[in-house]
């Protein structure tokens, strides 16, 4: 359950950042997907197989929005991959917040690939905990972490989750 | 643990030196013939650094070859490797991928025994066969050596001593992967599964570097001076500089970049490790990549990364960023590599034979001296490959 201060306003305004996020990437509009995030910024992919035995490795890990350019930089220009698509499910956000400003939300997700052979695979699955803050208005994500438990990365991850 | 008579597959090795049958990557046939002579034979594998299981009680899983096998840290402070086995009825023992433990239980029928792997309980063991003698039910040991920190095992006792099979070429800028003195610290794991066959991970060259890894051209790095060096018995390693330009353009943020390097070395260095274990140092990226066969299709690989116990805070923070961006299966500079392993393994669906180019001088004659860019430093590897399996030369 939701804690007191979150109103059914500000919920409905976050699970629509959390869906935007999720259909920018698997629309393939990753040029905008740096816009989700508030200049200052931590995204990380990280395996739940580290995180919860406090080692720090990440897969990505993009901590300023240049970064977070970079990563689309490669993917468009350098590195060499199958063509993909994912389609990311998304479920359960539990919104908590302390103060009102700043909003720590953990929701559940799954990612199905589908390669240019047509067969859509289980690729990856975990929880997003993300630190969200108002920016000029605009929900946006200062920090978002996708903890995956699908620890066994089927041949490589270019496409952010 | 699949056991095969010493007739086992064969398969015509094709006379030139350079060209390697496409059919090696493909004949399922193979995998019982490589476990006996290459997984199980007179080869050393590394399973584990002290960095870790750096505590008693410390475990990590791993395999060797499709034998499941763990190492443990002692109370004794030493690290043992064991068969993953009860030696009762043969229940596995451990079955997370790492943990602690105080000791170690079969559920089964509550054998326990202790980090050294002696039995010390096995409940009414009053009414056991006569024969039964506590001493003789330790846990099964690998034979095991270490260098700067890193365990290897090997199932023969014919092998030779660990230095003498790495050789120096080998041993000396490992030494430098593994911080000098062996003094690191687990900062985390990547894990990744190829869907190749094991043999086509580890023929990756001195050739394809520049070529198939755009990011290096967009970055504007041009490789500084390195050489390979090649042992007889398929060990590789590159050295080079790393000349990063100073004023990165393709990047928004070129502070990943940075090399704030600590260790002896000022460069990178990649070494394959006969049969499938490649090590590196980029940068400021301290990398073991454990790797264990499928089977003949499909490979699975730990990237482990390390720091230096003496880094401080800011060096720390570092490595973790480079490690969590550069290398391994999302690795902004080198996932390509991945999507090779892919495409080989549908390409040599074919037949005929791969041909190496790069740097052969003579077809008929292995050649130990290898430049930077060649591709010809595999072709001892495939040397050793092919006379540990007892494929003949054809004539012609």
């Amino acid at each position: 359950m939701a804690a007191s201060n979150i109103t059914l306003e500000l919920k409905s305004e976050v699970e629509d950042l959390l869906n935007a996020y999720a259909q920018c990437i698997d629309d393939d509009k990753l040029e905008n997907w740096p816009d989700f995030f508030t200049d200052s910024c931590l995204y990380r992919i990280i395996p739940r197989e580290n995180h919860e035995v406090g080692l720090p490795t990440a897969v990505m890990w993009c901590d300023s929005r240049g970064m977070l350019e970079d990563r689309v930089t490669a993917l468009r220009h350098a590195n060499v991959y199958q063509v993909q698509w994912y389609r990311h499910l998304l479920s359960n956000p539990v919104i908590t917040s302390e103060d009102g400003n700043t909003f720590n939300v953990q929701s559940n997700y799954a990612v199905f690939k589908t390669c240019n052979d047509g067969e859509s695979t289980v690729y990856n699955v975990g929880r997003y905990v993300d630190v969200i803050v108002r920016d000029n208005g605009v929900l946006k994500f200062k920090e978002r972490s996708a903890i995956f438990d699908t620890h066994k990365i089927t041949t490589l991850m270019v496409i952010p989750i | 643990m699949t056991k095969q008579s010493t007739e086992g597959p064969t398969l015509v090795w094709p006379k030139k030196y350079n060209e390697i049958p496409k059919a090696v990557f493909e004949m399922e046939e193979l995998w019982p013939k490589e476990l006996e002579t290459i997984f199980y034979g007179e080869e050393w594998h590394p399973i584990v650094h002290r960095a870790e299981i750096p505590n008693p009680g410390d475990y990590k899983a791993a395999e060797l070859g499709e034998m499941p096998i763990f190492a443990v840290h002692g109370e004794d402070g030493e690290i043992r490797v064991f068969q993953n086995t009860c030696t009762h009825r043969g229940t596995s023992l451990i079955t997370e991928s790492s943990g602690n433990k105080k000791e170690l239980e079969c559920p089964y029928h509550r054998w326990l025994f202790n980090l050294q792997g002696d039995l010390v309980g096995c409940p009414n063991s009053r009414d056991y066969a006569p024969g039964f003698d506590r001493k003789n039910f330790g846990l099964a040991k690998l034979r095991l050596e270490e260098f700067c920190g890193l365990f290897f095992v090997t199932m023969s006792d014919k092998t030779p001593p660990l230095k003498e099979y790495l050789g120096e070429s080998f041993y000396e800028p490992l030494s430098r992967i593994l911080g000098g003195d062996g003094r690191l610290k687990l900062i985390g794991y990547q894990k990744v599964m190829y869907d190749c066959n094991w043999k086509a991970y580890c023929d990756n060259d001195g050739y394809h570097a520049p070529l198939l890894h755009k990011a290096f051209a967009l970055l504007n790095w041009q490789g500084g001076k390195g050489f390979q060096k090649v042992t007889e018995n398929g060990h590789l390693s590159f050295e080079s500089e790393l000349k990063i330009p100073d004023d990165i353009t393709a990047l928004e943020d070129g502070s990943i970049l940075d090399f704030k390097g600590t260790e002896t070395s000022t460069g990178s260095i990649v070494q394959m490790q006969f049969p499938v274990t490649v090590y590196s140092k980029h940068m400021d990226m301290l990398n073991i990549r454990y790797a264990f066969p499928k089977g003949p299709k499909g490979l699975e690989v730990h990237y482990a990364y390390f720091s230096h116990e003496d880094d401080d805070e800011e060096m720390l923070a570092h490595r973790i960023r480079q490690s969590s961006n550069l290398l391994g299966p999302c690795g902004l500079i080198s996932m390509e590599d991945a999507s090779v392993f892919s495409r080989i393994d549908i390409g040599n669906k074919t037949p005929g034979n791969a041909i190496f180019q790069k740097g052969v001088e003579d077809e008929h004659k292995l050649s130990f001296t290898v430049k930077q860019n060649d591709e010809s430093g595999n072709l001892p590897r495939w040397e050793h490959y092919r006379k540990r399996m007892g494929f003949e030369r054809s004539e012609s």
